[in-house]
């Protein structure tokens, strides 16, 4: 095969070839940082979005809309401010929901938490906007004491149909939690993946949760021993958390029902899409700092590459005039070294992507085992392209001065006997 | 390049060369003209400007007085990448550490000089393997750094005449061997040129080999061109 000027610049990359894995190595890095912060960017967002599923309006009495949606939605941790029966039942006389779903949290099996609604939280609540909940195995609980477990929970904490299991008193990992283990609650369905927070938690029928805490408060009186049945409840014991409500098609509604909720002082009411978007409003200073930082990771990548290249002109001086005797023109030794440099960007910003979407497997894997959210960062197959060309380019920027070391490479000089 | 039977391969008069700062000129060649398929050896003193005189010849300084002709043209007219086209095509030149590409074979070091003439190709391999068996080159894949110095020198010729060049520059060839291996290569050398018909200007200080050329001349250098003016 007749030699060319690609047989010459890889051969000269083969030759070094610990400096040329090690420079593009760095670039590889550089553009899988920036590649994974812009895909995470957008991923993110849309992630949590996905997650408040149809829920147009988030009803608690928590200190405001955002720990409201971050609590009753992404289980970030149990509620603290109670909504007792009576009021959930007021409100829904006093608006025209089109549905509305009672939630109660603050138990949890293990580290997963424990959420008390009723059949209509898979009736009418949908996970993801326009995707209804289904079942992998099982049914829907139907009686107090059935529990139905979020797909991710299952298979993390390895349970399957029939299995019993005793709730704590509390949220995962808080502090000072009991067990009941006089009360036995039995797995009767398993969840399909909705790739949502609700995937990591289990769901029981309100009337369950409100047992647990009514035998809390009758031993409290008549001591261990005792047995406590749905009999046994009072308007006290009944308490929710939140409520997921919809006005449906109304939405011209919309606006004048969350003002006038607004306006109430006894309600915390949240538009979840909206508490997400503040909530990447906030981060985003953050998120153009890291953006930033990557940005300089990139550039000192091509500062790299300059020196690689440029500490190597030293000993190619000799190479770059035995080429030009045999009648190479400046230009070409020029070209020579520059394809050099952005042969280093090509590869450097291909195994960068490919980093990034090595990394964006991992962080999917992570988050949606200890969120259980489904981040999926993913860029357009054009954004992946833009990126490995601002690579390119960087590098023949970077480049371009041992480029012109090359042109300027005095044939007589370079080629007098050494020594 | 078949060298043009009108011309000679080189003509050069009037050459003087001056390095910035320095009060005497590093070459003056007055006159000097080699026919094609001739074979001259130059010889002369260190500092007489043998290898500058290459240089100049090969377009790869510019003269500050003078002409220089080489096959008709003057290189020092041309500018940019004709001039180095022309030169790639035109002349091959042999040095003495050889200046080797590293890291490649023997066949790629001559492929590397058919790179930029004109022709084809696909016709490089088994032109770069019929020279470099010619002057008994048997493994032409083997790396450069591989072969012993003699076999180096031998691909440094295969490639200085795998353009067919009018004219073959020769800088002190046999320097770097011993004796009985620079014999070798300056039959080598000689005789490739012979056979390629391309002349050959082979610059010495190695005044055992004059015998073998056409002609032999010597370069004063300036000071001494002075000092035998004064004599005379």
């Amino acid at each position: 095969m007749a030699m060319s000027d690609w047989n010459i610049v890889t051969r000269s990359m083969r030759h070094r070839f610990f400096s040329s894995v090690v420079t593009i190595l760095s670039v590889a890095i550089a553009v899988g940082l920036v590649t994974l912060l812009i895909s995470m960017r957008d991923a993110g967002e849309n992630s949590f979005k996905r997650g408040t599923g149809n829920v147009q309006m988030l009803i608690s009495k928590e200190p405001g809309p955002l720990p409201s949606v971050l609590n009753s939605m992404f289980y970030a941790q149990a509620p603290g401010n109670p909504i007792t029966w009576a009021q959930y039942l007021e409100l829904k006389r006093s608006y025209p929901f089109a549905w509305s779903v009672p939630t109660q949290l603050g138990d949890s099996y293990k580290d997963a938490p424990v959420m008390g609604t009723d059949e209509s939280f898979f009736n009418d609540f949908q996970p993801v906007q326009g995707l209804s909940w289904s079942l992998d195995q099982g049914a829907y609980f139907a009686a107090p004491f059935e529990v139905v477990v979020g797909s991710d929970a299952a298979a993390r904490l390895g349970l399957s149909l029939g299995d019993e299991i005793n709730l704590e008193h509390g949220a995962p990992r808080t502090e000072g939690g009991h067990t009941h283990d006089q009360f036995a609650f039995r797995v009767v369905g398993i969840l399909s993946p909705t790739h949502t927070a609700h995937d990591r938690a289990i769901f029981t029928p309100l009337e369950s949760s409100w047992i647990l805490h009514a035998h809390d408060r009758r031993e409290a009186i008549f001591g261990h021993g005792i047995v406590t049945t749905g009999e046994d409840l009072v308007a006290d014991d009944m308490k929710i958390t939140a409520i997921y409500a919809s006005l449906g098609e109304r939405k011209a509604a919309l606006t004048q029902v969350l003002s006038a909720l607004r306006r109430d002082p006894n309600w915390t009411v949240a538009n979840p899409a909206d508490s997400v978007g503040g909530l990447f409003q906030i981060v985003s200073n953050i998120d153009q700092i890291l953006l930033a930082m990557a940005i300089a990771v990139m550039l000192s990548s091509g500062v790299s590459i300059l020196l690689a290249l440029y500490n190597s002109m030293e000993q190619r001086k000799r190479q770059i005039a035995v080429l030009r005797v045999l009648g190479a023109s400046r230009t070409r030794v020029f070209g020579l070294v520059l394809t050099e440099s952005a042969l280093i960007g090509l590869i450097g910003g291909g195994v960068g992507v490919l980093l990034a979407l090595a990394g964006g497997l991992l962080v999917t894997k992570v988050l949606a085992q200890r969120v259980g959210i489904v981040v999926e960062p993913a860029l357009p197959i054009d954004g992946y392209l833009i990126i490995v060309l601002a690579s390119v380019a960087i590098s023949c920027v970077a480049g371009a001065i041992p480029a012109m070391v090359a042109y300027r490479t005095s044939v007589v000089r370079a080629l007098q006997p050494s020594g | 390049m078949p060298s043009d039977q009108s011309h000679p391969v080189l003509a050069i008069s009037g050459l003087e060369h001056r390095y910035a700062h320095e009060p005497i000129p590093a070459i003056k060649v007055p006159e000097l003209t080699l026919q094609p398929a001739q074979q001259l050896v130059l010889t002369g003193s260190s500092g007489s400007g043998k290898s500058t005189l290459l240089h100049l010849i090969a377009g790869l300084m510019d003269p500050t007085a003078g002409t220089i002709l080489v096959s008709g043209t003057n290189p020092h007219q041309l500018r940019g990448h004709t001039r180095d086209r022309f030169r790639g095509r035109t002349l091959g030149m042999v040095f003495q550490t050889h200046h080797l590409l590293m890291g490649f074979s023997a066949e790629e070091n001559v492929m590397a000089a058919l790179m930029f003439s004109d022709i084809p190709r696909g016709a490089h391999g088994a032109r770069s393997r019929a020279l470099l068996d010619s002057l008994g080159i048997t493994t032409p894949t083997r790396r450069v750094e591989q072969l012993s110095i003699g076999q180096q020198q031998r691909v440094a010729i295969a490639r200085a005449l795998a353009c067919d060049p009018a004219l073959v520059l020769a800088d002190e060839p046999t320097a770097s061997l011993d004796p009985d291996n620079a014999e070798v290569a300056l039959d080598l050398l000689q005789q490739a040129c012979r056979s390629s018909g391309a002349a050959l200007l082979c610059v010495t200080h190695d005044r055992r080999f004059l015998d073998r050329f056409d002609r032999a001349e010597h370069l004063l250098a300036p000071h001494e061109q002075l000092q035998k003016a004064g004599g005379a």
